[in-house]
């Protein structure tokens, strides 16, 4: 595949791909430019914080209140998980019904003694897959 | 910071219980009125009193509440496998043979619980064993997939 930049101050940004078939690497620059575009702010203790999309491990929602968990950080968020969800680029599924998780971020998924998937993020952060959501995530994973 | 007090998550375990105990606890009395009426179609003479309805709709109730809710108790983290296991164990064997017994079922006799216990714990851990080794498989599917990605 070649590579072109067009350096053009007077158009609008856009990336094009021509490509024979979607392959990882056009869902890897779909991915990309979806973070790079994707506009979130977070709030810790009142304090408002532009998100950077690829420092999220997964969206949550506790006590109605939704969160963005990144590193170390737990940000509160103003929308809610449906409006995340409905905008999310790819990498990002819903795993039950208060989790959205980056897929990129999943350090494992293991067998919990309830019948369920259990995933471990890369930060600790641990969730489990509803047996509703089972099926997405499978899709997601190319299976 | 992503890290919750142990209250904290005791109390949201709990909530998690009465959840799933009230949102499947519906499906115990679902489950015996088909049943009688299943009996009832094949046995003429068959007849309950009220009173033998009420108490099967209630302890049925329970009994599908406390086996949903029961579910809980293998998620919670902070607990060793044996104490999970032996939690979920006894919550469901104590709820099926008061239930099983109060309705008379079986009858209150040591040779026959005896027996039921055999049947009830060979079943459990059967299905666990299923249960468990195939979310196992799928897990492993999963994680060859990530390490791909």
């Amino acid at each position: 595949m070649k590579f072109r930049l067009i350096i053009d101050k007077n158009r609008e940004e856009e990336v094009i791909i021509y490509a024979h078939e979607k392959t990882k690497l056009v869902e890897e620059i779909e991915n990309l430019v979806s973070e790079n575009n994707f506009e979130l702010t977070g709030f810790i203790d009142r304090e408002a914080v532009k998100l950077n999309l690829a420092e999220v491990y997964c969206f949550i929602s506790e006590n109605n209140k939704v969160f963005a968990l990144c590193e170390k950080e737990k940000f509160r968020l103003r929308e809610r998980l449906y409006q995340l969800e409905e905008k999310l680029p790819e990498n990002f599924v819903k795993i039950n019904q208060s989790c959205i998780a980056d897929i990129k971020k999943i350090k494992k998924f293991d067998a919990s003694f309830t019948g369920v998937l259990k995933v471990i993020f890369k930060n600790g952060y641990t969730d489990y897959v509803s047996r509703r959501n089972v099926k997405n995530v499978k899709e997601r994973l190319g299976l | 910071m992503l890290k919750k007090g142990w209250g904290y998550n005791m109390k949201k375990y709990a909530k998690e219980f009465m959840h799933r105990g009230l949102m499947f606890g519906g499906f115990g009395p679902i489950v015996i009125g088909i049943i009688y009426m299943i009996i009832s179609n094949f046995e003429t003479d068959f007849s309950l009193s009220a009173g033998e309805v009420l108490l099967a709709i209630v302890s049925t109730y329970l009994l599908a509440f406390l086996q949903a809710g029961a579910t809980v108790f293998n998620q919670i983290e902070h607990w060793s496998l044996p104490k999970s296991l032996f939690c979920h164990f006894v919550t469901l064997y104590l709820a099926y043979s008061l239930c099983y017994v109060l309705n008379s079922w079986i009858p209150f006799d040591g040779k026959v619980l005896l027996i039921f216990s055999l049947i009830f714990i060979v079943s459990f851990f059967a299905i666990w064993f299923i249960v468990y080794f195939c979310v196992r498989a799928t897990s492993k599917r999963f994680n060859k997939k990530i390490e791909e990605k």
